[in-house]
C-alpha cells in the first residue's frame, strides 16, 4: 500500500512536483559536472602547465649550486645519464632531453654575433616545448643533423629566413647549419640556436657530454617531487631538481579551483534547496485536507509525514540520478571549452550527487513539518 | 446491556464560547443516537471529543473504557484508528486515490492493508463495480458509501456520524440511511448528528442539543 499511495501522491501532484524535479536535476547536473571537473582538474590542470615545458632539471651539482640552471655554466656531465634516466622512465614522464649550451659566434653573410647555442634533440623537444610556435614546422628526425631551429630574435638580427645556411664558430671550430624553421617561446630562447646535441659537442670539442637534461613529467606537485627524489637517489653525483615556480603556480590555481568549486557547488545546493523549499510550502498547503483526513483515519502524524518524505526523497533520487547523467554531457561541454578535451566522467560521482540532491530535496521539504500542526478537526469542519 | 459510551458533565470551550456544557449521557453497545439541535449546539463538537479530534476542556468521555480526556497524540491516533469509524457531511475521500484504495487507507493507518477485504466493504454498499473510480467520478451518494465502507473497515466499536446525509440528493439520503439501518440492524453502535427528525426517527434516542447543553432527550437517553 504504502508503494500504492507513493505513486498516487507523485501522479496527484506531477506538475507541482515537476517543477521540483527541474530545479533538483539542474542542481544535481551542475554539482555532478563540477564535481566530475574537481576529480579530474588536477589531471588536466597538469596537462596544460605541461605545455609550459620542463619541471625537472638534472645537472651536474655544483652547475645548479649558485644561481640555478645556468647555461653559461661550464660543467659538463656524461650523456650516459640520458640512458640511466630512460631506464627509470614511468608513463608519467612526458619528454626527456640533453641539452648543451655553448656562446658561439654566428656568421651570416656580412653578419656575425654572438649567440646561445643550445644543442639537443631536435626531434624531441617538441614533446618538452608543446607551445612553442615552430615556422613553417618542427624537425621530424634527429638524423639530418645540419639542420637547426633559429630564434625569432636572432632571425631578424641576422635576417635568416627557413633553408638559409649559418656558420657557427667556438674556440677554433665551426659547424655550418641550415635553417629549418624561426621559433618563438616568448622566452630567453628567441635569443639562440637550437642543433642537433652531436653538432653543439663538435663546437665545444667535447664528444658524449652535455651540460644539463631537462625533463617534463606528468602529475602533482607531490608527485613531481617524489619523483625528482628517485632521479637524485639514482643519481647522486648529480643535482636533480623540480622547477618550483612552476609546481607551486599548478599548486596554487589547482587550490583556487577547488575553491571556487566547493564555493559553487555549496551556492547551487542552497538555491536547489530553496527552489524546493517553495514547491514544498506550497504543496503542504494544498494537502492539508487530506493530511487532516488521514489523521481522522488513526495515521500517525510520523508515518503521514514519512509517506511525504518518501515521495521527496524518491524525488531527489529521480533529479540526481537524471542530473548526474545531465552532468556528463555539461562536465564534458565544460571540459572542451576550458580545456580543450572532455572532463572524464566518474562513476562514483552517481551515488555523490543523488545522496547530495536527496539530502537538499529532504531539506527543501522542511514545510512539510508544518503538516504536524494540522488539526484534523479544524480542517474536516473546513475553516 | 454493555455499555459502549459514557459522556459526563462534558464541557468544551473555546476561548470565550462554551461549545458544550456539563453535558452527560450514556450509550449500550448496538444503540443508534441520534443527536439533534440548530447549528452552534455543540453537536459536531461531542462527536469529535468522542472520536478523539478534540479535547475536553472539562468533564469525561468514555468509550469503549477509554477516556480520551485521558490520551496523548500518540494515544488518541490509536483510538481513532482501532476504536472510531468516522462518516463526515463532506464525504472526505482523498481526491487521487481510487474507492478501493480510500478504503485501503484506512486499513493501512490501522495495521496490514487486504484489498480483499476492502472489496468486500465495497461490496456490501453496492460499489462493486465502483472499485477503481476516483471520487470526481463518483455521484455524491456512491462517495458517502465509500466513505461508510471505510469507516466500517477496521470494525470499529463506535460509527460516528456527521450529518452523512447533508449533502446528498433524496435518492441518494434513502440509500445512504438504509444503510445504517442494516449496520444498525448488525449490532453497530451509531452516534450520528442530524437535522433531519425523519431520521431522527429512526434512530433508538435522540438527544438534543441548544447552546452546549443537553435539553431535550427521551428518558432511556437520558442520564443525569
Amino acid at each position: 500500500m504504502f508503494a500504492r499511495l507513493l505513486w498516487n501522491l507523485l501522479r496527484a501532484s506531477r506538475a507541482r512536483l515537476a517543477v521540483a524535479l527541474v530545479a533538483l536535476i539542474s542542481g544535481a547536473a551542475v554539482i555532478s559536472a563540477l564535481v566530475n571537473l574537481d576529480l579530474d582538474v588536477e589531471r588536466k590542470l597538469t596537462q596544460e602547465f605541461r605545455t609550459l615545458g620542463a619541471n625537472i632539471v638534472v645537472a651536474p651539482a655544483y652547475a645548479l649550486a649558485g644561481s640555478g640552471a645556468s647555461p653559461m655554466s661550464p660543467a659538463l656531465m656524461d650523456e650516459s645519464v640520458v640512458q640511466t634516466i630512460e631506464a627509470m622512465r614511468t608513463p608519467a614522464v612526458i619528454a626527456v632531453a640533453p641539452y648543451l649550451y655553448v656562446v658561439a659566434r654566428a656568421s651570416v653573410e656580412n653578419s656575425d654575433l654572438p649567440v646561445v647555442v643550445a644543442g639537443t634533440w631536435l626531434d624531441g623537444i617538441r614533446r618538452l616545448e608543446p607551445a612553442w610556435k615552430v615556422t613553417p614546422g618542427w624537425i621530424g628526425s634527429r638524423e639530418e643533423r645540419n639542420l637547426c631551429l633559429v630564434g625569432r630574435n636572432v632571425a631578424r638580427q641576422l635576417g635568416l629566413a627557413p633553408g638559409k645556411e649559418i656558420e657557427l664558430r667556438y674556440a677554433g671550430n665551426s659547424i655550418v647549419e641550415t635553417v629549418a624553421a624561426v621559433l618563438e617561446a616568448g622566452g630567453p630562447e628567441d635569443n639562440q640556436i637550437f642543433v642537433n646535441l652531436p653538432e653543439a659537442q663538435g663546437l665545444l670539442g667535447s664528444d658524449k657530454r652535455i651540460g644539463l637534461i631537462q625533463l617534463s613529467v606528468e602529475g602533482s606537485a607531490n608527485q613531481i617531487e617524489s619523483f625528482a627524489n628517485r632521479l637524485g637517489q639514482a643519481l647522486p653525483s648529480l643535482e636533480v631538481r623540480p622547477i618550483r615556480q612552476i609546481a607551486d603556480a599548478e599548486g596554487l590555481l589547482l587550490d583556487r579551483i577547488r575553491l571556487l568549486i566547493f564555493t559553487m557547488v555549496l551556492l547551487i545546493l542552497v538555491l536547489t534547496a530553496l527552489c524546493v523549499l517553495a514547491t514544498m510550502a506550497a504543496l503542504a498547503m494544498e494537502r492539508r485536507e487530506d493530511v487532516g483526513l488521514m489523521k481522522a483515519l488513526g495515521g500517525s502524524i510520523s508515518r503521514i509525514v514519512g509517506l511525504f518524505l518518501a515521495e521527496v526523497g524518491v524525488l531527489g533520487a529521480a533529479g540526481g540520478l537524471l542530473g548526474y547523467l545531465a552532468g556528463i554531457a555539461l562536465s564534458r561541454w565544460i571540459g572542451e571549452r576550458v580545456f580543450g578535451a572532455a572532463i572524464t566522467p566518474r562513476l562514483d560521482v552517481l551515488p555523490l550527487t543523488v545522496a547530495l540532491t536527496v539530502g537538499v530535496a529532504l531539506a527543501g521539504a522542511m514545510p512539510l513539518r508544518l503538516l504536524g500542526k494540522v488539526r484534523p478537526a479544524v480542517i474536516l469542519r473546513g475553516d | 446491556m454493555t455499555r459502549l459510551v459514557e459522556v459526563e458533565n462534558l464541557t468544551k470551550q473555546f476561548g470565550n464560547v462554551r461549545a458544550l456544557d456539563g453535558v452527560t449521557f450514556q450509550v449500550e453497545v448496538g444503540e443508534w443516537i441520534a443527536i439533534m439541535g440548530p447549528s452552534g449546539s455543540g453537536k459536531t463538537t461531542l462527536i469529535n471529543i468522542l472520536g478523539g479530534l478534540e479535547a475536553p476542556t472539562s468533564g469525561r468521555a468514555v468509550v469503549d473504557g477509554t477516556d480520551v480526556a485521558h490520551l496523548d497524540e500518540k494515544g488518541l491516533t490509536r483510538f481513532r484508528a482501532e476504536k472510531i469509524g468516522f462518516v463526515f457531511q463532506q464525504f472526505h475521500l482523498v481526491s487521487y486515490l481510487s474507492a478501493l484504495e480510500n478504503v485501503m487507507l484506512a486499513q493501512y493507518f490501522h495495521s496490514t492493508t487486504d484489498e480483499k477485504e476492502a472489496r468486500e466493504a465495497l461490496r456490501r454498499v453496492g460499489l462493486d463495480d465502483r472499485l477503481e473510480h476516483l471520487p470526481s467520478r463518483l455521484s455524491g451518494g456512491e462517495q458517502q458509501r465509500v466513505a461508510v465502507a471505510r469507516s466500517l473497515i477496521n470494525q470499529p466499536k463506535l460509527l460516528l456520524a456527521d450529518e452523512p446525509t447533508g449533502n446528498l440528493d433524496e435518492a441518494n439520503e434513502e440509500i445512504v440511511i438504509n444503510l445504517f439501518r442494516e449496520l444498525h440492524a448488525e449490532g453497530h453502535t451509531i452516534l450520528m448528528v442530524t437535522h433531519d427528525s425523519s431520521i431522527g426517527r429512526l434512530a433508538d434516542r435522540r438527544i438534543e442539543l441548544a447552546h452546549g447543553r443537553l435539553v431535550k432527550v427521551n428518558a432511556a437517553a437520558w442520564i443525569s
